[in-house]
C-alpha cells in the first residue's frame, strides 16, 4: 500500500506562484479557492528585508482531522493515502474546515459556481470546470488524483520551474522522500497537532 | 518571537493568525439554543415543571436545530450527519437531538394520554440524558479540532456546561416568576448565584490557562482582554453576563422586586450568548512557518 506524498526544498522556491497557477489551471477552483498557494512573509528591517515562501497544500494527513471531524463520511482517504471528499455525502457543515491546521479546506459558497471570474458568467473553460463541483459543499486538493490515477505527475509538481517539490510515495523501498528527509533535516508544518503529514519540508 | 510580533493575516497568501470565519452567527446560535434549552428541560422536568419542559424543548427543538439547518451547505442531506457517532461528536449530537426530540414529545403529552407507565418512565430518562447531552457536546465539537489552540482544551466542554446550566438556571427563574410558580425559587437562586461565581472563576482560569499556552491560544486571550474582542468580552461577557446579573439578582433576592427578573435573564442571556460568539470568532489559526521563521 502506498502513502504518496511530497518533499518541498525551500531552497529551491523562489516564490513565482506556478504552482498556484498550474493548481488553478488543472483544477478549474471557483474563485478564491487555491489548493495551492504559497505564503509569502517578509523579514527584516528596511534596507536588509527580504520575502521567504512557504508553498503549502492539502497535508493529506495520516490522522486526518478533518476525515475525524466529518460527520457523514464524506470526507475518506484512499488506498494510497490520499485524503478526498465525497461532495455527494457533504453536507457542508465545514467541521473539517475547522478542524484543518493548515486552512486547506474550501468551502463552495452559494452562487459561486454561477460566475467565472469574469462578469460575463462562466468561459467554456469555467463552464467544464465547475461541473466538478457542487455548492454548498466542501473542496480539497486531491493530489492530482485524476492524474496520478492516469500515471502522470500532480500539476503543480510538473509545472514547478525550479523542481522544488519531490512527489514520491515514503513507502517507496527506494526511500526517495525519506532520504531527502533524513539527510537534510526535514521537517513538516505544526507537528504540534500530531496530524502525520505526508508534505514535508526542506530548508537546510 | 512573541505572538504579539506576528499580525492577523489579512489573506491566505499572507503570513500570520488566521482567524476562524468557517463558523459563523448561525452556528452561535445553535450553541447557544442548544445550552440554554437542554439545561432548562432538564431543570424543569426534574422538578416537573411543565412551561419550563415546553420552552425547553422548543429552544432545542425549533431553535437549535433551525440555526443548524440554515447553516448547512446542504441541509437536505442533514440526516448524513449522523453517519459517523463513533468518531464525530456532531453526529453524536444529531443521535442525542434525536432522541431528546422523541422522548422529550413523550413527556409533553397532555396526562389525560393514556401513555403506559414504563413508556413515559423510559422517556423521561432518555429525555434527561439526552437533554444533558445536549447542554455540553458542542464543547467537545469545538474542543476535538487541534487546528486552534484555544478550544483545543478540556476545559472548554466544562465552559460550555456551566453557562448552559447558568441559562438554563436563570430562565427557569423567570418562569417561575412570571407561572407565580415559588417553590423552589430560593434553591434555584442560590444555584444561580453560584454558578454565576463558578463561572466567572472558570472563565478567569481559562484565560490564564490559555495566556501560558501555545501562541496562537495566547494571542486570543490577548484579543479578548486587550485587542479587538476586548470591549465586547470585558463589557457583555464579564460586566453584563456575570456582574450585572449577580447584582440584579441580589437586588431582586434582598428587595423582593420581582419586575427585575427580565432585566436578569435579558442581561444573563447577553453574556452567554456573547460568550459562545467571542469565542467562535476569536478562534485562530496558528500561522504556518518554517521553524527557521519563528
Amino acid at each position: 500500500m502506498a502513502r504518496l506524498g511530497m518533499v518541498i526544498d525551500l531552497r529551491r522556491c523562489i516564490g513565482c506562484n506556478a504552482c498556484t497557477l498550474a493548481c488553478k489551471q488543472e483544477n478549474g477552483t471557483p474563485e478564491d479557492i487555491h489548493f495551492a498557494r504559497v505564503v509569502t512573509r517578509e523579514v527584516g528591517t528596511y534596507p536588509a528585508t527580504k520575502r521567504t515562501f512557504l508553498p503549502v497544500l492539502c497535508n493529506h494527513c495520516e490522522d486526518a482531522p478533518c476525515a475525524e471531524a466529518c460527520p457523514s463520511g464524506a470526507t475518506w482517504i484512499r488506498e494510497d493515502g490520499i485524503v478526498m471528499v465525497d461532495r455527494e455525502k457533504c453536507i457542508g457543515c465545514r467541521a473539517c474546515a475547522v478542524a484543518c491546521p493548515y486552512m486547506n479546506r474550501h468551502f463552495i459558497a452559494r452562487g459561486l459556481l454561477e460566475n467565472g471570474y469574469s462578469a460575463d458568467g462562466l468561459s467554456p473553460f469555467e463552464a467544464v470546470k465547475f461541473a466538478e463541483f457542487e455548492e454548498g459543499t466542501m473542496t480539497k486538493c486531491t493530489l492530482c488524483a485524476h492524474r496520478i490515477d492516469a500515471g502522470l505527475l500532480p500539476a503543480c509538481v510538473v509545472t514547478c520551474p525550479t523542481d522544488a517539490r519531490i512527489f514520491g510515495d515514503w513507502d517507496d523501498p527506494s526511500g526517495k522522500l525519506q532520504k531527502l528527509v533524513d539527510g537534510r533535516g526535514g521537517w513538516a508544518l505544526l507537528p504540534e497537532c500530531k496530524t502525520k503529514p505526508k508534505v514535508y519540508y526542506l530548508d537546510d | 518571537m512573541t505572538p504579539q510580533s506576528i499580525a492577523i493575516a489579512k489573506h491566505r497568501f499572507g503570513f500570520g493568525y488566521y482567524p476562524q470565519r468557517y463558523w459563523n452567527w448561525l452556528i452561535g446560535s445553535a450553541f447557544f439554543l442548544g445550552g440554554i434549552g437542554g439545561a432548562t428541560f432538564l431543570l424543569s422536568i426534574m422538578t416537573r415543571f411543565r412551561p419550563g419542559m415546553i420552552l425547553g424543548y422548543l429552544i432545542v427543538v425549533m431553535g437549535k436545530n433551525t440555526a443548524h439547518l440554515l447553516f448547512l451547505g446542504r441541509p437536505e442531506r442533514f440526516w448524513r450527519a449522523a453517519m459517523r457517532p463513533d468518531r464525530s461528536w456532531i453526529a453524536r449530537g444529531i443521535w442525542a437531538t434525536g432522541l431528546f426530540a422523541v422522548s422529550g414529545l413523550i413527556c409533553l403529552f397532555p396526562q389525560g394520554w393514556a401513555v403506559p407507565a414504563a413508556i413515559l418512565t423510559a422517556a423521561q430518562v432518555v429525555a434527561m440524558i439526552s437533554a444533558f447531552f445536549i447542554m455540553f457536546y458542542d464543547g467537545f465539537v469545538m474542543n476535538t479540532s487541534p487546528a486552534i489552540a484555544f478550544w483545543h482544551t478540556k476545559l472548554l466542554p466544562l465552559l460550555i456546561l456551566m453557562y448552559a446550566g447558568l441559562g438554563g438556571t436563570t430562565i427557569s427563574l423567570t418562569l417561575r416568576e412570571l407561572f407565580g410558580v415559588q417553590d423552589l425559587v430560593p434553591v434555584l437562586s442560590q444555584a444561580e448565584h453560584l454558578l454565576l461565581v463558578g463561572n466567572f472563576l472558570l472563565l478567569a482560569g481559562y484565560l490564564v490557562r490559555m495566556s501560558r499556552w501555545t501562541p496562537a491560544a495566547r494571542e486570543t486571550a490577548r484579543l479578548l482582554l486587550h485587542g479587538t474582542y476586548a470591549r465586547v468580552f470585558l463589557g457583555l461577557v464579564i460586566a453584563v453576563g456575570l456582574l450585572a446579573t449577580l447584582l440584579l439578582s441580589t437586588v431582586q433576592n434582598l428587595a423582593g422586586r420581582p419586575e427585575l427578573v427580565i432585566l436578569i435573564v435579558l442581561s444573563e442571556l447577553t453574556g452567554d450568548f456573547t460568550l459562545v460568539m467571542v469565542l467562535l470568532k476569536s478562534g485562530l489559526f496558528s500561522p504556518q512557518s518554517a521553524p527557521s521563521w519563528r
